[in-house]
């Protein structure tokens, strides 16, 4: 384990730019939820590392990860039930088959 | 029903417990006056047109209710004086609360009210009753009596009002009524046509009436009638109003006058309203609502008499008019139309009289002009029934003993406005002029000394044409003329009564008449500011002589006619009447066509107000519309392209949020590290 912030935040940043390339280049839906997910773990760690290095925020780390946590299995679920609703409908987890809405 | 209950309601306060016993009866009396013939109204609308010919029944009840009811109000007014000289005032209900803008519903009953519903109620009864016979063949009778009780309605509200808002309403209302008669027959084109032609000139008029009453609630922030008649003078001689400002008050609330009573130039209604059925012609346009603007005028002296110019205008449009519809009134040859110039003449009279200031004079012409132009009228009606509805007096003559009452009661309907004594028009005629002379108004003196022999050559003219000399009747119709049902000629002689008398009832004695009387405590206000002072009556003096002059060129132009279309057993010469009118064949020509008023009026409003309103129209569509248009239609083809960027892909939408996102953290780290 390192002592070192940088190496932390240089960690989130890939892993959050991983997620960002998912999210955009991947035409799935499953998969760019998926993706999301990776942002907001990249995001979740940026913060508990912070927690650990800033003494001023000490336990606050922790709260707010454990809030996005919260917040991204919400989001997770609504996610996964809108794109079930449009498969039964669409027969299709691909998102640039649901064009009804262009124009 | 909430309106009734909030009626009852306000009617129950307008009689406050407070008030002395009598005023209680009054007031109760006044509001029956106008209740009665509503409710006659909508009786006969409701259940009237279920009775068939008997649909008359409601609406002449009703009358004659009214008339008794007017009755009582005019003899506690005029002759028991239960009233008081400054006349009863109150009010009905607040009708419009608007801060600072109130307008109740108030009514008033004084001697110049008194003497309208004189005029109002009595022939408005004998028309009633006249129109049962005269209207018994038509099948729309119902809708007939129901639109008369209504206008009986609106025209008593009209005296009757105390401020000039419910006055104006009272003015619309008969406008209403006056449309719906004269289109009563919507079938036939022209009565249609007339109908539109007076509701559109009476709007002129009245766009110049509501403008005035603009001016006057802005100038005095109050509508009622005392109120403004005490406070304008006031302002006007403290200086709070211009002299322009008074003149435009008066002027425009007299451009209303013009309208109601078909002055000149917003004349040429009148003789087309002749379309109505002749009871209409005899209520509405000769005896009651063409006097609206007389009244008026006469109610609103106080404001008159403060501006001398208003007053000129008055006496010039008013003499000018009376001499203009007696010239044409030589050559028409439709029997209502001869009567409906003389309408106007004498309406144009009674204006002069108005702007000379002889106040009294001109209501004193207005009764006596309402009895026996609404006599010659329910005549004439009679004549046309006898000869199966035929107007044109080309082809009428020798009717005289084949309807003898009609020809009685016409002739003596002649003689009256001619102003032969002692006939009624002699005497209100002959105080106009006299008025008028005395006032130093020699023109006008001179020109309605004029009009006076052309009223009484052409009034006999009509008789000639109509009663005398050789029958120029349809040979089919001729055997079947005969006299009209008693509904119909007991009211002509109900008529012709007043028609003789009334002059010597009202008329004398000379200086201290008995109309003086009765109204002196109205226009007294008006008397002061013009410095009028009473003159001594001088029967052998200048007074004698005017009325020496008057009556000698009224029987001039009554032997003229006679000597030109026959009297009794005088044959007429219709050569030499023929010969004469070659002889000045452009001035006939002219007079014939109403001196092309309706052509000009066709010229200037038709063709080149259409041209105006077609350019007009033109620029609302295509500069007005088209900046619309255009301002839409460049939101639209913009929105059409912008709209491509809408692919419908949820990672464009992404792409952008996180392009967004980039910038704004650069611009951000940019800031900061600033």
């Amino acid at each position: 384990m390192s002592h070192d912030l940088n190496a932390y935040l240089i960690l989130s940043g890939l892993l959050f730019a991983v997620g960002t390339f998912g999210f955009l280049a991947r035409r799935n839906a499953i998969a760019m939820l998926m993706s999301i997910e990776l942002m907001l773990n990249a995001v979740n760690l940026a913060i508990v590392a912070f927690g650990a290095f800033v003494p001023e925020l000490a336990a606050n780390g922790a709260v707010i990860a454990l809030f996005v946590m919260a917040v991204a299995a919400g989001e997770a679920t609504v996610g996964l039930a809108i794109v079930i609703a449009i498969y039964r409908n669409r027969r299709t987890p691909l998102v640039d088959e649901y064009s009804s809405m262009r124009e | 029903m909430p309106l009734a209950t909030h009626l009852l309601a306000a009617a129950a306060t307008a009689v406050q417990p407070t008030l002395d016993p009598g005023t209680q009866q009054d007031q109760l009396m006044v509001l029956l006056l106008m209740a009665v013939p509503l409710a006659g109204a909508a009786l006969s609308a409701v259940i009237g047109r279920r009775l068939g010919r008997n649909a008359w029944v409601f609406s002449v009840t009703a009358i004659v209710i009214t008339w008794a009811v007017a009755m009582w109000l005019v003899y506690q007014t005029l002759f028991a004086h239960t009233i008081p000289d400054a006349g009863i005032h109150f009010t009905l209900y607040q009708w419009i609360p608007a801060g600072n803008f109130v307008v109740d519903v108030n009514f008033a009953v004084d001697s110049l009210t008194a003497v309208m519903l004189i005029v109002v109620t009595t022939i408005g009864m004998l028309v009633h009753v006249y129109s049962i016979g005269y209207m018994a063949h038509d099948p729309g009778r119902w809708r007939f009596f129901t639109y008369l009780n209504f206008f009986m309605f609106s025209m008593l509200l009209l005296v009757l009002a105390d401020n000039f808002l419910v006055l104006f309403v009272a003015w619309e209302l008969v406008g209403l009524s006056s449309y719906l008669l004269i289109g009563f027959w919507y079938r036939r084109r022209s009565a249609a046509l007339a109908a539109k032609k007076a509701f559109l000139v009476n709007r002129v008029g009245d766009m110049g009436f509501s403008l005035g009453i603009f001016a006057v609630w802005t100038v005095v922030g109050t509508l009622n009638f005392p109120a403004v008649f005490a406070t304008l003078p006031e302002l006007y001689a403290n200086g709070s109003i211009a002299t322009w400002q008074m003149t435009g008050i008066a002027l425009l609330l007299f451009c209303g006058a013009v309208g109601k009573s078909a002055q000149f130039p917003l004349h040429v209604w009148l003789p087309d309203a002749m379309e109505g059925p002749t009871p209409v012609s005899a209520l509405i346009h000769a005896a009651t609502m063409v006097n609206a603007g007389v009244y008026f005028v006469a109610r609103a002296s106080g404001i008159f008499a403060l501006v001398p110019g208003a007053m000129v205008v008055v006496a010039a449009i008013g003499i000018f008019t009376a001499i203009l519809a007696a010239s044409i009134a030589f050559t028409q040859t439709d029997i209502k139309r001869v009567l409906a110039y003389s309408t106007l003449s004498q309406l144009g009279y009674m204006f002069a009289a108005l702007g000379v200031g002889a106040y009294i004079a001109a209501i004193f012409h207005l009764v006596a002009h309402g009895f026996f132009k609404g006599l010659l009228f329910l005549d004439s009606g009679s004549v046309i029934h006898a000869v199966h509805e035929e107007q044109d007096m080309n082809r009428m003559g020798a009717l005289r003993r084949k309807i003898p009452i009609t020809h009685w009661t016409m002739l003596i309907g002649s003689l009256a406005i001619a102003g032969i004594p002692p006939l009624a028009g002699f005497f209100s005629k002959d105080e106009i002029l006299a008025e008028s002379f005395k006032s130093g108004f020699y023109v006008v003196w001179a020109i309605g000394i004029v009009v006076a022999l052309m009223t009484a050559f052409y009034m006999f003219r009509l008789m000639g044409k109509t009663f005398y000399g050789p029958s120029h009747v349809d040979p089919e119709v001729e055997p079947k003329i005969h006299e009209s049902p008693p509904t119909m000629t007991v009211p002509l002689i109900l008529l012709a009564i007043p028609s003789i008398f009334i002059g010597l009832a009202l008329g004398l004695p000379y200086g201290d008449s008995r109309i003086t009387q009765w109204l002196t405590p109205v226009f007294e206000p008006a008397m002061e500011e013009l410095g009028r002072t009473e003159q001594p009556f001088t029967l052998f003096g200048i007074d004698g002589a005017l009325i020496l002059i008057g009556t000698a060129v009224a029987i001039l132009g009554m032997l003229g006619a006679w000597y030109l279309f026959g009297f009794f057993n005088l044959k007429p010469r219709e050569a030499l009447v023929r010969t004469w009118t070659e002889r000045a064949k452009p001035l006939y020509t002219a007079s014939f066509h109403k001196w092309y008023f309706d052509d000009l009026n066709d010229l200037l409003f038709v063709r080149i107000g259409g041209l105006v309103a077609a350019s007009l129209w033109w620029f609302d569509r295509a500069v007005i519309d088209g900046a619309v248009n255009g301002v839409a239609h460049v939101v639209q083809s913009a929105g059409s392209e912008v709209r491509h960027i809408q692919t419908g892909r949820v990672q464009n939408y992404a792409l952008g949020i996180a392009a967004g996102l980039i910038v704004m953290a650069v611009g951000f780290l940019l800031v900061v590290s600033r």
